[in-house]
């Protein structure tokens, strides 16, 4: 009995042995990103791929979005062997580098790889000339509107160009508070609310003097006393996504990123979102060519401990390269190759507005970076964010929050 | 017995008590084990690289820079040259202390009185058990459904603001949103949630309290109020005690809540030391640094129960 078993066992073990190979077939790549599921560009993106290079598989890791900076940097600093990160702020990849996480590509780019289709955005993630990431998205800053809410205000839709003065009026009229409708919605993110100020200036919000800020501060406080958009402190508290409020329909105009056009473009599909939409660029200053607008990069890198360097390079130069531009482009989002193949594709995009406006802003005049590569500027932003909260909940007014950035960032230089 | 039936006897006690301590220390083993691989070797590592400057990087990366991260965290060079007051108002470290001893100094209190309270009233009467239960709920809960709920509750005209407007004082401000009410809104979530565990400790001892005692105080003349005070409180002492014990170890330690409610909030109002930590370490990659306020708490931490240990001489029942 006993003799038979051994046998049996020893018969199974054979033959686990002989399945392996068949299903050893295809390559997996993992790759590390944020909400894999639910964004329609790295679905795309995927099947374009794997279509293209048959018998590699595409793993995503997901991680949540909030917490995807401190969730990588952690599973790279515990050894994590996944082949791809994908970069969501350009300080990710600084830190990344710093710390030795990041494997650079000169060797590979070296072989033969066109970078000219970036427009200089890649040197954003060189360190010391040496690349160490390929940019695949470029993301700007556009204003959404409902232009259903504007034709039954009757109110001319708003334009690619408007000052903030005038975006403010337009804010205030469109503004029902019978009808629950508002004019216009700020997240609550310091980049909702007063990064206006980098675009087209060359100011930067590491050059340790806030004044600039004090306008954009001012014409926002204007705009929710009146009602025109929803308090920084309700939304703080019951943690509403801009992508839910807009969605919802009651809301005006909405400046955010351009990577909302492929949700609102999903929304449309799926049946959340049944209005329709518009984008123009976003307001300019009085003194600034209309069109200027700020915006970042996404991009991805091989990890040094990757055991796929090779492939992973295949991915990401694909991902980043034409190919992978016009998958980015299928669904809306913005690829960080700029073409006129690429830009065809985005004009095209079952779902995307039609009408003349929206297609001219597609193309900004000028993009500035939202935060520059800086000295210190992971303590400069816990700084700017810390007051800005201070400052969008009332507790102090922007003259004192401005001046304690001054004070507090001017310190961490002393 | 002859001196070598002694030996032998001997070498057989001596062996049976080397097989008795060998088998205490094997069922010891495992949690020492446990213990000195998750809490003493990395307290140890800690302590060590609070002297160091790391990135978290490559190990070969770490810098030796002695009590430099010390000097940064007390910003020792400008409070030299401005007061210990922008210590506590404007150095990170200061205002996190500041915060934390506030919130502890409040809470304990406050979470003892209810749970006592909530003993005393649920100890004796009709469908105890079913308000026991309602009252341990929230401590059973997931923590960050309890928070999403508060801060709705505290939200401008939510329910809690107009109860107060509707007493007659004049305050509508999102709590979270306020510098002042945002420590308060944590204190009040972190008071519901835990007095319903400290209840059925206090509940416990209650019921341990020899009803002999009770009756010689009622025999001797003693109103309710008084029994409770000379009776009732000091057989409770040695409760109390480890309860304060507990409470003021975890809320030193406070995290979650005010992470998920006000994020340190709005400004610094509610940076705490454990928040604090977590940005620096892994926001801003800090190791070094993030290591020297893990020890400034830990000291604190220490000397606090240590004190609490001493007096515990006036608490036993002895």
């Amino acid at each position: 009995m006993k003799k038979m078993l051994s046998v049996l066992l020893a018969v199974m073990m054979l033959i686990s042995l002989l399945a392996v190979p068949a299903l050893a077939d295809d390559q997996v790549l993992t790759v590390v990103t944020w909400d894999a599921t639910t964004t329609p560009y790295l679905i795309a993106q995927k099947e374009a791929f794997e279509a293209s290079h048959p018998g590699v598989k595409i793993e995503y890791v997901d991680v949540a979005s909030q917490d995807y900076a401190v969730k990588a940097t952690t599973m790279l600093e515990g050894g994590d062997t996944s082949d791809v990160f994908m970069i969501k702020e350009i300080d990710n990849l600084i830190n990344w580098q710093a710390q030795g996480f990041a494997a650079p590509l000169a060797d590979y780019i070296a072989k033969g790889y066109d970078l000219s289709g970036f427009v200089g955005t890649e040197v954003n993630y060189a360190v010391d000339g040496v690349q160490y990431a390929i940019p695949f998205r470029s993301d700007f800053w556009v204003l959404f509107y409902n232009k259903d809410l504007f034709d039954a205000a009757g109110v001319d839709l708003p334009t690619n160009d408007m000052t903030w003065g005038q975006y403010a009026e337009l804010a205030k009229k469109l503004t029902d508070k019978e009808k629950d409708v508002y004019g216009t919605h700020y997240h609550t993110w310091l980049s909702a609310v007063v990064n206006w100020a980098v675009c087209g200036t060359g100011y930067t919000l590491a050059d340790k003097k806030y004044d600039n800020l004090l306008y954009y501060y001012t014409l926002y406080q204007d705009l929710e006393d009146s009602g025109a958009c929803m308090s920084y402190a309700d939304l703080k508290a019951s943690g509403l996504h801009y992508s839910a409020a807009f969605a919802n329909g009651n809301i005006a105009m909405l400046p955010m990123g351009y990577w909302y056009v492929s949700t609102l473009i999903g929304y449309n599909k799926d049946g959340t979102c049944n209005f329709n939409w518009g984008i123009t660029a976003v307001p300019h200053a009085d003194d600034v060519a209309a069109g200027s607008s700020f915006g970042n990069l996404t991009g991805a890198m091989i990890n040094a401990k990757s055991e796929n360097k090779d492939l992973a390079w295949e991915y990401i130069s694909w991902l980043g390269g034409p190919e992978g531009a016009k998958a980015t482009a299928s669904v809306g989002a913005r690829p960080a190759w700029v073409s006129e193949d690429v830009a065809e594709a985005m004009a095209s995009v079952d779902g995307f507005p039609a009408d003349a406006n929206s297609k001219a802003a597609l193309i900004p005049s000028s993009v500035a970076m939202e935060w520059p590569v800086a000295e210190k500027v992971s303590d400069i932003k816990t700084i700017v964010n810390e007051e800005h909260s201070m400052i969008m909940a009332r507790e102090v007014t922007p003259e004192e929050g401005i001046g304690e950035m001054n004070e507090r960032v001017a310190e961490l230089f002393e | 017995m002859s001196q070598a039936e002694v030996k032998r006897v001997r070498y057989k006690m001596g062996k049976l008590e080397r097989k008795n301590t060998l088998v205490a220390y094997s069922f010891l083993a495992p949690n020492f084990i446990g213990f000195a691989i998750f809490t003493l070797v990395p307290v140890i590592c800690a302590i060590a690289l609070s002297l160091f400057e790391w990135n978290g990087g490559d190990i070969s990366k770490l810098k030796f820079v002695g009590l430099d991260n010390y000097a940064t965290i007390f910003a020792t060079k400008k409070v030299a040259e401005k007061g210990l007051g922008y210590f506590f108002n404007r150095a990170d470290l200061g205002i996190a202390l500041k915060n934390t001893v506030f919130y502890t100094v409040i809470t304990v209190p406050l979470t003892i009185i209810c749970a006592l309270a909530l003993a005393l009233l649920l100890n004796k009467i009709k469908g105890a058990v079913f308000f026991r239960t309602v009252f341990f709920f929230p401590y059973v809960s997931s923590m960050v459904a309890i928070c999403v709920c508060w801060s709705f509750m505290l939200m401008k005209d939510g329910p809690v603001n107009q109860l107060i407007m509707a007493l007659g004082i004049n305050f509508n401000k999102g709590w979270t949103a306020d510098s002042t009410m945002a420590i308060w809104s944590i204190i009040l979530v972190s008071v519901w949630r835990n007095m319903g565990y400290y209840m059925v400790l206090y509940l416990a001892a209650l019921q341990g309290i020899p009803r002999e005692l009770m009756e010689a105080a009622t025999v001797d003349g003693a109103s309710k109020w008084q029994q409770f005070l000379h009776v009732t409180l000091p057989q409770l002492k040695p409760t109390t005690f480890f309860v304060s014990v507990m409470m003021v170890i975890s809320c030193f330690k406070i995290y979650d809540v005010v992470a998920i409610m006000t994020d340190g909030g709005p400004g610094r109002a509610t940076k705490m030391l454990v928040t604090y930590i977590y940005d620096e370490a892994f926001i801003k990659v800090r190791y070094g640094q993030a290591s020297a306020i893990s020890m400034v708490l830990l000291v604190i931490v220490l000397a606090v129960t240590i004190i609490q240990f001493s007096s515990e001489k006036k608490f036993s029942n002895d």
